[in-house]
């Protein structure tokens, strides 16, 4: 066992002894080596459950949504995607900073479920797409810390680093050839919604794709119906996506979801200057307020 | 002659046909009866007492709803409105084209029933389905015993079916009909005080207890009819869940492994103590 | 056994392609699922398809019946039929076993339902044997036979460089027929399944749960679910669906198309009330669906043990670890 994970569970261990959260949200291992999913502990012994390795994908911050009722702490384990995540919840007050206590983990980058999967246990696996062009490895924001803090050269070396390649190649296609390949990405969606479900920015109380009897959207499942869900979805997280990637992670039809996503958050930067989701607690939304220097061409 | 409901059936009963409302009853503020007649003025199908019948404006929705009572070439569903379909219901007048499906579910134990005094006990909009098996008994009066209602409603104004409470049913030979309201109010003088209380009250010696209305009065009630001393077969109710398909297709009116469009909706206390308390 | 090389399989379904729509299973856009065969199409034999067979029964989204409605006026149309057979090659053992389950629920307990039985009746299955268990799959311990599904109207065998096919029923005897001279009559042995890496001991998992509605297990089980329909949409046996209209103007169509107990609306009426309002009541009624109400109103699971929700949850929401902790419940 790894000194990180002895620590998670000595920390996790104490929180419940002393009482001080009524749960602990981490990782376990799962059906196989390379599946770390989801853990909730309520007990002190149930610790030695908990684990960090390169698989421990899941955003725990989402769980948090499910707490806000609850009586007491939750304590959960923030990467530092995670802890984006956090602050952006906190940032729309879904969540109260005081009953949540935060054990920071700082994260080396986790690898590829599905390339593990093809290459087996001993192989190099690669890193998960995911994990390649982030910028913030290390938590945020914290209550607890394990580990050290990935050297900040190489934190800064990644950012310098920023790929908007992908984006840019589909810039360059004729509106045409843009409509074709978005059409053939979300011809195949089975709209089960766990990209919304898992994403961190999709915290509303009451969804619109869930209004079907309203009328805005229609539950068949057809190439104009995906396409305003995507559309739909990608406007409504922009600003907010912090980039954790687990929509395109989880998504069983393999939709390039993040693309969509990096394309907003490269307009936007562009548009009101460079902006980071979930890292500034006060700072204001770009899409969130007016500035009187904001563009305005379409006005 | 026109394809009935009970032709689409057989061939496809997912299928709505077209039917027409012929009348239209406002009951109170917010409930409407709809009588239906098929396009050559028959009745779309012939329900027992108790069954359901899909309703449907094709453009807005589709809906399962009680049948109410029947006549010699229509049937009648007495509707609350309470969502899109049911708003949109009590917007259209008579002459309205509608679609209609059905007839579904189990029924009243007509036969059970038979020989023994009942006790009806309806709440609000639950006096609908109910009412069904009273109009059948009343028509066929010899079959049964006693015939008790008591019915009770949030105001004098919120009283469903009021020409049966107040002209017909207490015509009816071997027939008493006890009517309540929650609160007192100017211009009534009958009685005061919620379902369960009255029948407590008023205690009936049916041999059989016949119950519909919102989940609190059920609630309240079933310790009143256990302290009556009846026996859970006894016991009969109509259950309402969301419904799409109304032939157990659909998956969503599960209670446990029964459907309530096909198994249900009229269980008895023995049958629900053996379901999952999820309705 | 009658037997052809895989690589003939090609000009197999072109033959049959003259005569019949052939599902086969493929890959298009990196998914694998049943495609209708045509040159160039990448086939995926080696292991069983992501997107199961059911949505050639059981489309995901079907229309059912156009309407026209103006002011008081209301017209309702059937669609023209659909024609034509249709021969589905390749079905595993699991997905054999899930068109059954399908069959109990559209075709039986008094009620018909027309469009699946239709697109049933046109269609011509064909089984394929499997010898090495994916990761995922544990069908042998759900009871079902990975070497020869039920229901199949032939039974294709995985031969290694080849394919052998075993006519079961008038049907198949006489698809085989329509091939024969594609076909090499050899004597050939079947090889044997190799180990399954996941297993599920459901022996009296569905008596069990009779009394475990109110389990603490459940309140467990339930946290990490997201609610989402991957499980449901993945699954060969999920059947829920929801009935909505499209409306242009005066005309309509109503359509029917995959819903799930994930969802909120899915149970939540008119007037607000809710009977299964959270994550719990959600989850369980997914688990007791599969394992105890189908078995008691049927008399057979409604889990074939293809292993595609366990690939596919995004949380590992296993149902396999799902019946080890009801076995372990106390």
């Amino acid at each position: 066992m790894s000194d990180k994970v002895k620590k998670m569970q000595e920390i996790a261990r104490e929180i419940l002894e002393k009482g001080e959260a009524k749960v602990v949200i981490g990782w376990e291992k799962g059906t196989h080596w390379y599946l770390s999913p989801p853990a909730f502990i309520d007990k002190p012994e149930e610790v030695e459950r908990l684990v960090w390795d390169d698989f421990c994908h899941n955003n725990l911050s989402k769980y948090l949504k499910d707490y806000v009722n609850h009586e007491g702490k939750v304590a959960i384990f923030v990467k530092g995607c995670d802890s984006r995540a956090f602050n952006r919840l906190l940032q729309d007050k879904q969540i109260e900073r005081d009953k949540v206590i935060l054990i920071g983990i700082p994260c080396h980058g986790l690898k590829d479920q599905d390339k593990a999967k093809e290459l087996g246990e001993n192989a190099d696996i690669p890193k998960a797409k995911k994990c390649v062009e982030c910028r913030y490895p290390n938590p945020l924001v914290y209550d607890y810390f394990i580990g050290e803090e990935k050297a900040l050269d190489e934190v800064a070396a990644a950012s310098e680093a920023r790929d908007f390649s992908d984006v840019e190649a589909i810039e360059t296609l004729s509106p045409d050839e843009k409509y074709e390949f978005w059409n053939k990405q979300y011809e195949r969606c089975l709209r089960c919604y766990a990209c919304r479900n898992v994403c961190p920015a999709c915290s509303c109380r009451e969804c619109i794709f869930d209004q079907t009897r309203v009328g805005w959207i229609g539950k068949a499942n057809n190439a104009s119906e995906n396409q305003f869900f995507a559309l739909t979805r990608a406007m409504h997280v922009a600003g907010l996506c912090i980039e954790c990637g687990e929509c395109e992670r989880v998504c069983p039809m393999n939709i390039p979801i993040m693309l969509l996503n990096k394309k907003l958050i490269k307009d936007i930067n562009l548009l009101f200057g460079p902006y980071d989701a979930g890292v500034d607690v006060d700072g204001k939304l770009p899409l969130g307020h007016f500035d009187k220097n904001d563009p305005e061409e379409f006005m | 002659m026109a394809v009935t409901a009970e032709d689409v059936k057989k061939i496809n009963p997912l299928v709505p046909i077209r039917a027409k409302v012929i009348k239209i009853v406002q009951e109170t503020p917010d409930v409407k009866t709809f009588h239906i007649s098929t396009m050559d003025d028959k009745k779309p199908f012939d329900p027992m007492p108790g069954q359901l019948g899909m309703l449907s404006l094709p453009a807005i929705g589709e809906a399962m709803f009680s049948v109410t009572n029947k006549g010699e070439s229509h049937i009648e569903m007495a509707i609350k409105s309470v969502g899109q379909l049911t708003e949109a219901l009590h917007e259209i007048e008579v002459g309205q084209e509608v679609g209609i499906r059905g007839p579904y579910g189990n029924g009243f134990p007509v036969d059970y029933c038979k020989g023994k005094d009942i006790l009806f006990i309806g709440g609000g909009i639950g006096l609908a389905p109910v009412r069904s098996l009273i109009m059948h008994c009343i028509k066929n009066r010899d079959d049964y015993g006693k015939l008790t209602v008591v019915y009770g409603a949030r105001s004098k104004a919120d009283l469903c079916f009021k020409e049966d409470l107040f002209e017909n049913w207490p015509k009816v030979p071997n027939m008493d009909v006890f009517v309540t309201i929650d609160r007192e109010e100017e211009g009534w003088d009958g009685h005061v005080g919620f379902v369960p209380a009255y029948v407590e009250e008023l205690a009936p010696k049916p041999q059989v207890t016949v119950l519909c209305g919102p989940p609190v009065m059920i609630k309240f009630t079933l310790p009143t009819l256990q302290k009556m001393n009846f026996k859970d077969q006894d016991i009969i109710t109509t259950l309402e869940l969301r419904m799409k398909c109304g032939i157990g297709k659909c998956g969503r009116c599960n209670i446990g492994s029964c459907y309530v469009c096909l198994d249900g909706p009229v269980f008895t206390m023995e049958q629900l103590k053996d379901l999952p308390p999820e309705y | 056994m009658k037997t052809v090389l895989k690589t003939k399989l090609p000009e197999l379904f072109e033959k049959l392609a003259n005569n019949y729509t052939v599902f086969v299973p493929a890959k298009i856009e990196g998914i694998s699922r049943f495609a209708p065969y045509q040159n160039g199409l990448e086939l995926a034999l080696e292991e069983n398809v992501l997107m199961p067979p059911k949505d050639i029964f059981f489309p995901q989204t079907e229309k059912m019946y156009k309407f026209k409605a103006k002011d008081q006026y209301l017209e309702i149309e059937d669609l023209p039929p659909e024609e034509g057979q249709q021969v589905i090659f390749g079905v595993r053992s699991c997905d054999l076993k899930s068109i059954d389950c399908l069959d109990q629920v559209f075709l039986t307990k008094g009620f018909v339902d027309a469009f699946y039985q239709d697109k049933r009746d046109r269609s011509i299955l064909i089984g394929l044997s499997c010898v090495k268990p994916m990761e995922n799959c544990f069908c042998s311990s759900m009871g079902v036979d990975p070497q020869k599904g039920v229901g199949a109207d032939i039974q294709a065998y995985d031969l290694g460089d080849k394919v052998g096919f075993e006519a079961i029923t008038e049907k198949g005897r006489e698809l085989l027929g329509k091939i024969e001279t594609l076909l090499v009559e050899e004597a050939a042995s079947v090889p044997a399944v190799e180990k399954f890496v996941l297993t599920a001991d459901i022996e009296g998992v569905p008596e069990k749960l009779k009394n475990m509605f109110d389990h603490p297990i459940w309140d467990d089980i339930c946290r990490k679910c997201l609610n989402c329909s991957v499980c449901a949409f993945v699954c060969p046996t999920c059947h829920c669906f929801d009935i909505a209209s499209e409306v242009r103007g005066e005309d309509g169509t109503k359509i029917r198309c995959w819903d799930t107990c994930m969802f909120d609306e899915y149970t939540r009426m008119a007037g607000g009330h809710q009977p299964r309002p959270g994550k719990k009541e959600r989850v369980r009624n997914r688990f007791m669906h599969k394992l105890r109400y189908f078995p008691e109103r049927y008399d057979m699971l409604l889990c074939t043990g293809c292993g595609r929700c366990v690939a596919k949850c995004p949380v590992n929401l296993d149902i396999t670890a799902v019946i080890r902790k009801i076995k372990e419940a106390e």
